[in-house]
């Protein structure tokens, strides 16, 4: 009896309006766990990163030379500024990125990271009561992030662009030409592809921003201009198709600000 | 009922400490996942019907945190429970000891892999990938950890019950029938 309840309500996921109840429920639970995670992220993110050092050891060594350089400025920039107004800045710097343009933003703060380890998604703090929908652009300082994929009266769910269930149609900022990349899972470089019948050349180091809208396609689900990342490595795949791996300009591992785009396909 | 009151609270605060705690602590790009163990210690202590209905319990609040098909957790859940409860009772009872960590932490494991299958056989992207062994190996570490407290608590929550009895399944019924 449970096995045949639990296959309904699979199937029931499938279809729209009991699909638009189930994430109704979903966005209740995540307004009720809010507190939760907000009073506890703060105090989170300290043991949360120490473990995460404890797993990347190699990488820390590298860091730590370039971080050493920089602790000079960072002691004289520290001792201007407190902890919280710093915070502020970051929150403040979100709100005039140069490659939003007029599009208005809404700044808000990592409150959670996935709750499954098979889906590249966070949580940020901010939700409907702000102004913030379904399907709009995340960014960060340096680029796309991701997209909201639910959002709740408090708190939004953002699917990252490392998601497996992300593809986003990109062009080559220098040569215009277009590709499509997708998510190939958390930590991991995007993956990069031909778009459509496109047969652009990429080449390593290539900037890859989001296309807009494009002639004879359906509408983006992005605005045009918004920095994705660098192509990192090009091949070509046994069927003859371009192939290669891009690195996301944004650290989507250590993220603490982002901010959501006002801004919505075309309808 | 003193048992039912028991069960929605431990999975409420199971709940509660999986997307404010354990959700934040990520190594390899994954966390400990606390959800998955309780079905597995229920069916360990109680057997197969009560490891069934709280492998629904804990699969339904773990689709209401996740963004994947719901109810996928709920099915995972349900089978790895009864199964953990068909294991229990094939083999020695439940001594509370070490056998009892290690089956558990196993079975969790076990229960993640069936987990990844059904949702790629549904079609879900990204389940099966170079993140899924890492993904598998830290629920593991974690299940390592949480298994000894879980079996604690479920041993709890049914406390004063009859072991492999539940009042709202006929005697000599299934919970999966």
């Amino acid at each position: 009896m449970l096995v045949l309840a639990s296959l309904t309500v699979l199937s029931l996921d499938y279809h729209g309006e009991a699909s638009r109840a189930i994430t109704h429920v979903r966005n209740g639970v995540a307004d009720a766990l809010d507190p939760f995670q907000r009073g506890l992220a703060s105090a989170m993110h300290p043991f949360g990163d120490a473990v995460s050092a404890m797993f990347h050891y190699g990488q820390l060594q590298t860091d730590n030379a370039r971080l050493r350089s920089e602790i000079g400025q960072l002691s004289a920039q520290l001792a201007e500024s407190n902890y919280a107004s710093k915070l502020e800045a970051a929150r403040l710097e979100l709100t005039s990125l140069p490659f939003a343009g007029n599009i208005s933003t809404i700044p808000a703060e990592v409150i959670a990271g996935a709750s499954s380890d098979f889906e590249d998604t966070i949580e940020i703090d901010e939700g409907t009561s702000s102004g913030i929908g379904k399907n709009e652009p995340v960014v960060a300082d340096s680029g796309l992030i991701g997209t909201v994929l639910s959002a709740s009266a408090t708190t939004a769910t953002v699917l990252l662009v490392t998601d497996s269930r992300t593809t986003i149609e990109v062009q080559d900022e220098r040569t215009g030409d277009f590709f499509q990349i997708q998510g190939n899972g958390a930590g991991r470089s995007l993956v990069l592809g031909p778009f459509g019948t496109s047969s652009g050349a990429a080449s390593v180091g290539s900037e890859l921003e989001t296309t807009g809208q494009t002639d004879g396609s359906p509408a983006s689900d992005y605005p045009a201009g918004l920095p994705i990342g660098r192509v990192a490595s090009v091949h070509t795949s046994s069927s003859g198709a371009l192939a290669g791996e891009v690195t996301p300009n944004v650290d989507l591992t250590s993220l603490q600000f982002v901010a959501v785009l006002q801004w919505l396909p075309p309808a | 009922m003193v048992q039912w009151i028991r069960l929605a609270a431990v999975a409420v605060l199971a709940l509660v400490i999986q997307a404010a705690v354990l959700d934040q602590i990520v190594a390899w790009g994954a966390h400990a996942d606390v959800l998955v163990i309780l079905p597995v210690a229920a069916g360990l202590v109680q057997g197969p019907q009560r490891g069934a209905i709280v492998g629904f319990v804990a699969g339904v609040a773990a689709d209401l945190v996740v963004q994947l098909p719901f109810g996928l957790s709920a099915l995972t859940f349900v089978l790895a429970g009864f199964a953990a409860g068909l294991i229990a009772r094939a083999s020695a009872a439940s001594d509370g000891g070490l056998a009892d960590v290690v089956r558990c932490a196993l079975l969790a494991v076990a229960t993640e892999v069936l987990y990844v299958l059904l949702g790629a056989a549904i079609g879900q992207p990204g389940l099966l990938g170079a993140q899924t062994g890492r993904a598998l190996g830290v629920i593991a570490v974690g299940a390592v950890l949480l298994s000894a407290p879980v079996l604690s608590i479920m041993r709890w929550c049914f406390l004063g019950a009859r072991r492999g009895g539940w009042s709202s399944v006929p005697s000599g019924g299934s919970a999966l029938s």
